[in-house]
């Protein structure tokens, strides 16, 4: 798996000139304020795998991905900005490069870095912590689309929605086709021209033959073949003409009485859609909530993409929590859901009917184009033949009307078809084939020639039905037991998958949470009535009894726990290419030992990855710094100015352990100036924290504060406030000390103390420091816990505390 | 982990390698989607067409005859 050897990102958002991080495959712990240019390195990276920034996108209005504002403001358009990572197998190394004009580049193109490049997509490489929670209080259906996502399982959604689609289709057809009616009326033209029902080929032979042997002809029927060869020969030049019209006018009748064979099913489909419409807008409330569920989507979509970033709601403008909200409205998504499923049913009842009516008008459409149809005798034929077409199409429109508008749906009463009027235009034609018929009693070849031709056509026609639907009823059974069996397939793989995932998820939150009762964490599919999945739920036991979903029932700090959980097992379920990661200010919301046992979690159960963990808490970093330092990372503290961008700063549990390494190894090289380095930051911090006051200087400038003078500052803030603190202090001593007085020019002298000297000096300084700095709570007095009635400063916990004059 | 757990690709490609032994099915429906599938174009379109096809193959014998 590939680890980092060093990265080096500049120009890209707050850091200006080259930040190289040596990384040499360690992990390591990066503090920085808000501010510093922490999340500059996280952007560079998400723009150097997935080709886009996410939270920058709402800066601009383009297609640019967040590319937009991805350059350093400062940096000059001539230069190039970059991030060049140099991984563990060299041949992977590569530098992404945007120029003024936006322009990228990949300086890798080999086949092996895009492969790389492709498997990161589905990798878990950063979390943020605007991310934290976004699995727990997504919806179960977003659940269950994350985790399909995250294992691969998008394309076997997409085999199962075609397998259950084309379930569904076959068997709308053949409800649609209506075979029993068409069935039906071929078998009533059979029977009216052969006197009965025919049950095989060599039945209707034999039937045939009866038929015929009036005409003494030498052909005996013993096939289909044979028949045409009796028409041929029966068919005279003078009969076709009569022929033609007998055959015209049954055809009317046949297909008139396929259309009253479906007018019931018709009506009886409309009137169960229409009351199904007015159940649904019955309740006005319905309606207007599924008009909010478009509203909510969009919502959903625009603060999960980040527009919004403060806690407010984008609509009423009001404060509220963004995680808060979002979760309200996934809940209030998730209980129009079903509704929504209501509306789909009922927008399904009017797909179906629709198809219906079409197979009704087709056949009405086919038998209008027939040329007898354009003869003046059949004008009102044809006239009632369209009045029935535009019966349909009246259906047709209400069927297409928006359910949920106010236009209302006409009621099936006023749009029902008659048979009544459909039959008395078939029973017409009927009458004309049969009067043309008889008109020709003296002409038997014609008679016979009619008979044998229609109930030819009859049969074959009614073959063809019986073998299609026989063909389309076993396309639909093998529809659906492709699809039985492969959500069986499916489910049993992603319940194989949710069950070795939540074992992970439930370890890693019971590492952080021990001895809370919450044990047993699960992820568990939801299926609905028509036992489809369609979700994942978050289950765990409290004090032994199953409690789902968490946001009920755990405070914040938890559900980050169980954010960071899931997300700690994607990392060890799905990064197969890369073997690292970066945690992206996570712990805001955690505890004193909750954060403790993040660190070890992360250096016990991860000990094989490499994490840049980045945090602005100093509190934090300086709790964690020893025990992930002893576990092999590196620590780094970053600092921004508006000269230099984000530039790294030697930490201060660095330059403190090196103090007492060099002391121990009575190792003066550099001693002094390391101890002095210490005592300007942690004065630097003092000052800032009491408020001491130092002369103005511009930017940078103002960085090069010397020991001296800061030394003064406080004292003269002491002087004025604290005369208890200012006794204890006791700076001027601190003063006295030569090397404290050096300026700008001769910070980096030699100094000439001895080790004697110089562990004097350093015991001075930590003194110093600790009537400033409490151990208890890790941090330093501060005008921020101001006790406005004991009239003391005081560290966070309230352990060191002394009178103050405001 | 990743010994137990199947990936999508797992799950589909076992599903068509056995897709002959599931009961009822109609050999020559599962010809016709376990074709679309090895010629990567299973879509929905494919699909249907495919089906189709199948009806009017069926129903050409029959058309024959009568002619």
């Amino acid at each position: 798996m590939n680890k980092i050897n060093s990265i080096n990102i500049t120009g890209i958002r707050g850091i200006k000139n080259p930040l190289i991080l040596n990384l040499k495959k360690k992990s390591i712990l990066l503090y920085g304020d808000n501010g510093s240019g922490k999340s500059s390195i996280t952007d560079a990276f998400e723009w150097f795998y997935y080709d886009r920034v996410g939270h920058l996108v709402s800066e601009e209005t383009g297609a640019t991905k967040g590319k937009g504002a991805l350059r350093n403001l400062f940096l000059q358009s001539s230069k190039d900005a970059f991030i060049k990572i140099e991984y563990s197998k060299p041949e992977l190394s590569s530098q992404k490069i945007i120029n003024s004009t936006l322009r990228t580049t990949q300086t890798n193109t080999s086949v092996e870095f895009n492969k790389l490049l492709i498997a990161s997509q589905s990798e878990n490489l950063i979390l943020r912590y605007k991310d934290l929670v976004t699995f727990i209080i997504a919806t179960k259906k977003e659940k269950l689309d994350k985790l399909q996502g995250i294992i691969g399982f998008k394309q076997v959604g997409v085999i199962r929605d075609l397998l259950r689609k084309n379930a569904g289709r076959i068997a709308r057809n053949i409800r649609a086709a209506q075979y029993d009616n068409k069935k039906g009326i071929q078998q009533s033209i059979i029977i009216g021209n052969f006197g009965q029902n025919i049950t095989s080929a060599q039945h209707f032979f034999e039937v045939a033959n009866e038929l015929i042997k009036p005409l003494k002809l030498k052909i005996e029927i013993k096939s289909y073949k044979n028949i045409k060869e009796v028409l041929k020969e029966i068919e005279s030049k003078e009969d076709r003409e009569i022929i033609e019209k007998i055959n015209f006018h049954s055809k009317v009748n046949e297909n008139l009485l396929e259309i009253i064979g479906n007018i019931d099913s018709i009506n009886t489909d409309y009137e169960a859609y229409y009351n199904s419409v007015a159940d649904l807008k019955k309740e006005k409330e319905k309606v207007e909530k599924l008009q909010i569920l478009k509203l909510l989507i969009e919502g959903q979509k625009l603060l999960q993409s980040d527009i919004i970033n403060g806690d407010y709601c984008p609509l009423c403008q009001q404060e509220k929590n963004k995680t808060e909200l979002i979760l309200d409205i996934n809940q209030r998504i998730e209980e129009l859901e079903e509704l929504k499923e209501e509306k789909e049913k009922v927008e399904q009842q009017a797909k179906d009917l629709l198809q219906k009516i079409q197979s009704n008008t087709d056949v009405l459409n086919a038998l209008i184009s027939e040329k007898l149809f354009k003869k003046e005798e059949n004008a009102k034929l044809q006239e009632q033949t369209t009045k029935i077409i535009s019966s349909l199409d009246k259906y047709n429109e209400e069927l297409k009307k928006n359910i949920l508008s106010e236009d209302k749906i006409l009621e099936a009463i006023t749009l029902i078809l008659k048979k009544s009027n459909i039959q008395k235009i078939a029973d017409d034609s009927k009458y004309l084939a049969k009067a043309l018929s008889e008109s020709q009693k003296k002409n038997p070849k014609l008679l016979i020639h009619t008979k044998l031709s229609l109930a030819k056509q009859a049969y074959g026609q009614y073959n063809k039905i019986i073998k299609e639907e026989a063909v389309l009823r076993k396309q639909q059974l093998t529809f659906e037991a492709l699809f039985a069996d492969f959500i069986k397939r499916q489910e049993q793989a992603l319940n194989i998958f949710l069950q070795i995932f939540s074992q992970d998820i439930n370890d890693y939150y019971t590492s952080m949470n021990p001895n809370e009762k919450v044990e047993n964490i699960k992820l568990v599919p939801l299926k609905d009535s028509n036992n489809d999945l369609v979700g994942i739920t978050i289950e765990y036991d409290f004090y032994d009894e199953t409690k789902s979903p968490p946001i009920a029932y755990l405070s914040g700090s938890h559900i980050n726990c169980l954010g960071l959980s899931f997300y700690l097992a994607s990392v060890k379920a799905f990064n197969k290419q890369n073997s690292f990661f970066i945690l992206d200010d996570i712990v805001s919301s955690y505890d004193r030992p909750h954060r403790t046992r993040f660190a070890r979690l992360l250096t016990s159960k991860f000990n094989n990855y490499q994490i840049l963990l980045l945090t602005h808490e100093r509190e934090f970093y300086e709790l964690i710094s020893s025990e992930v330092k002893s576990k092999g990372w590196l620590l780094q503290d970053l600092h921004w100015s508006k000269e230099n961008g984000t530039v790294l700063q030697i930490p201060l549990v660095d330059y403190k352990s090196q103090i007492e390494e060099k002391l121990s190894n009575k190792d003066i090289n550099d001693l002094g100036n390391l101890i002095r380095k210490y005592l300007e930051r942690q004065l630097k911090i003092i000052a800032f924290e009491i408020e001491a006051k130092v002369t103005f200087r511009y930017n940078n400038i103002n960085e090069k504060r010397m020991a001296a003078e800061l030394l003064d500052a406080v004292q003269s803030k002491l002087s004025k406030a604290s005369k208890e603190l200012k006794d204890l202090a006791e700076i001027p001593k601190m003063k006295g000390i030569p090397m404290f007085l050096g300026n700008t020019t001769s910070h980096d002298n030699e100094f000439q103390e001895s080790i004697g000297d110089l562990e004097v000096i350093w015991e001075d300084v930590k003194n110093l420091i600790h009537y400033f700095f409490c151990s208890d709570c890790n941090k330093f007095i501060s005008i921020k816990h101001y006790d406005s009635v004991e009239k003391k400063i005081r560290c966070s916990c309230g352990d060191l505390k002394y009178e103050w004059k405001k | 982990m990743s010994k137990e757990i199947k990936s999508g690709k797992d799950v589909i490609e076992e599903f068509f390698s056995e897709i002959y032994n599931i009961d009822k099915v109609d050999e020559k429906t599962v010809d016709a989607l376990v074709s679309l599938y090895n010629e990567e174009k299973l879509t929905d379109k494919n699909i249907q067409n495919a089906l189709e096809a199948l009806v009017l193959e069926e129903l050409n014998p029959t058309k024959k005859a009568d002619e």
